[in-house]
């Protein structure tokens, strides 16, 4: 009867440790619930970088999370067209409980009629947990509020690609550096050594 | 202490001396001053869990025998053979699907079925209902290369079915209410009607289900 109580002692505590590894794998994502609103307004034309949207991983499995734009919760506004928003990085890869912020640009066409835009910024998941042949997925969606009003975009008469302005201000740096050391009067030469060969044919080497 | 120590040392401590006084006087005149509070607040975050339990297609019913299709208990038969993850005459739900977020409303879609050889897919039909495809099939079952999923829970069977686009989950509440609170749990089940027929002849495919939390507020 002893033995039987000492036997049962170990076989418990193993059940205890093996609990947690039957437990079944679960997936989940989450988004911020704020919407994201741009700060003032846009217009057509423009392209305005949105707050970024967060995400975060739920469930127990490894997630990779993607944004896309949606109209599926109630509101008021035209619908956004989904080409207009891009998320400024690819699908975050989250493990469990981990979160990230994802940029999203608002690119107003110049065709863009002006008025109140509503949609849903939708956080999806790639993973998914099997019940027999279905593949059960989660996504979370939060709103995207923004208005165009008629006018020329804040960008102005210039545009240009990123490059141009670093590039510009190198130029610039390199051409004052040029002119301040001709005015402080330093030269500096620069002399070619020829290369002579001795009477066998070798060259000479100066040590 | 010698006498240059002391000449040094009387003009130090005057200035100390000074430098409290003035701070006080500062001080009484109404500097503004500081303290730091710690504030919690309650989560923002919208969220929903998925877990699947011991989930799997099962009790396959339905199909023509005489053209030996008819279903077997894990295989979809032809036409129109329907298969079970959890019963709704035996009470079993094995889908856990958990708002981890705020109160938001919860939406179901589904996806068209994808064959493992990459061909042809079936698609999703439903019966009313906004996004609606209809079911092309006798007494409105599935046609051609369609399929139809109806979720259910203890509160109910979603006859019209799942659509493509997400939809209130009718079965998540009472009433065919979609709202949930921050930590409801409502486990769910699924009866996927297969084709009338299908064009593509593979015989493993895939489905997904997917709930979304949405905006909104309890009535």
């Amino acid at each position: 009867m002893q033995l039987r109580l000492w036997l049962s002692l170990p076989i418990g505590a193993l059940a205890l440790i093996a609990w947690p590894a039957v437990s079944y794998a679960s997936v989940g994502v989450g988004v911020q619930a704020a919407p994201v609103r741009l700060d003032g307004v846009a217009h057509p034309g423009g392209q305005y970088a949105l707050p970024p949207v967060y995400v975060v991983n739920t469930g127990t499995e490894t997630e990779s999370i993607a944004i896309t734009v949606e109209r599926i919760s109630p509101g008021t506004g035209r619908s956004v067209p989904p080409g207009w928003i891009t998320a400024s990085s690819p699908p975050v890869q989250l493990s469990r409980a981990q979160s990230a912020r994802i940029p999203l640009q608002l690119t107003v066409p110049r065709t863009a009629a002006p008025g109140r835009y509503f949609s849903d910024v939708v956080a999806k998941g790639s993973a998914s947990v099997s019940a027999g042949g279905a593949r059960l997925g989660v996504a979370a969606a939060t709103d995207l509020e923004f208005t165009v009003t008629p006018g020329a975009a804040s960008g102005g008469w210039f545009s240009a690609p990123g490059w141009v302005l670093p590039y510009v201000l190198g130029v610039v740096v390199v051409g004052a550096l040029a002119v301040g050391v001709r005015r402080s009067g330093v030269r500096i030469r620069v002399e070619r050594v020829p290369a002579s060969t001795g009477p066998g044919g070798k060259r000479n080497h100066v040590a | 202490m010698s006498r240059r120590a002391r000449v040094l040392l009387v003009p130090l401590l005057l200035a100390l001396a000074g430098c409290g006084t003035a701070a006080a006087a500062q001080q009484a005149a109404g500097r503004s001053g500081s303290i730091s509070l710690s504030l919690t607040t309650v989560p923002t975050i919208r969220s929903v869990t998925i877990s699947p339990g011991q989930a799997s297609f099962t009790h396959c019913t339905g199909g023509d025998g005489g053209a030996n299709t008819r279903s077997t208990s894990r295989k979809l038969g032809f036409p129109n053979g329907s298969c079970w993850v959890g019963s709704s005459v035996s009470g079993s739900y094995p889908i856990t699907v958990q708002n981890t977020g705020i109160g938001s409303n919860i939406l179901i879609s589904g996806s068209s079925a994808d064959p493992a050889d990459g061909g042809d897919s079936w698609n999703l039909c439903n019966a009313g209902g906004a996004g609606a495809v209809a079911c092309t099939g006798n007494g409105r079952k599935p046609g051609p290369d369609q399929y139809k999923v109806l979720n259910f829970s203890s509160w109910g069977t979603w006859h019209r079915g799942i659509s493509g686009t997400p939809r209130c989950d009718q079965v998540f509440g009472p009433s065919g209410s979609c709202w949930a609170v921050q930590g409801m749990v409502v486990t769910e089940g699924l009866e996927l009607i297969g084709p009338q027929w299908s064009s593509d002849t593979s015989t493993n495919w895939t489905v997904t289900i997917t709930w979304t939390p949405v905006p909104g507020r309890q009535n």
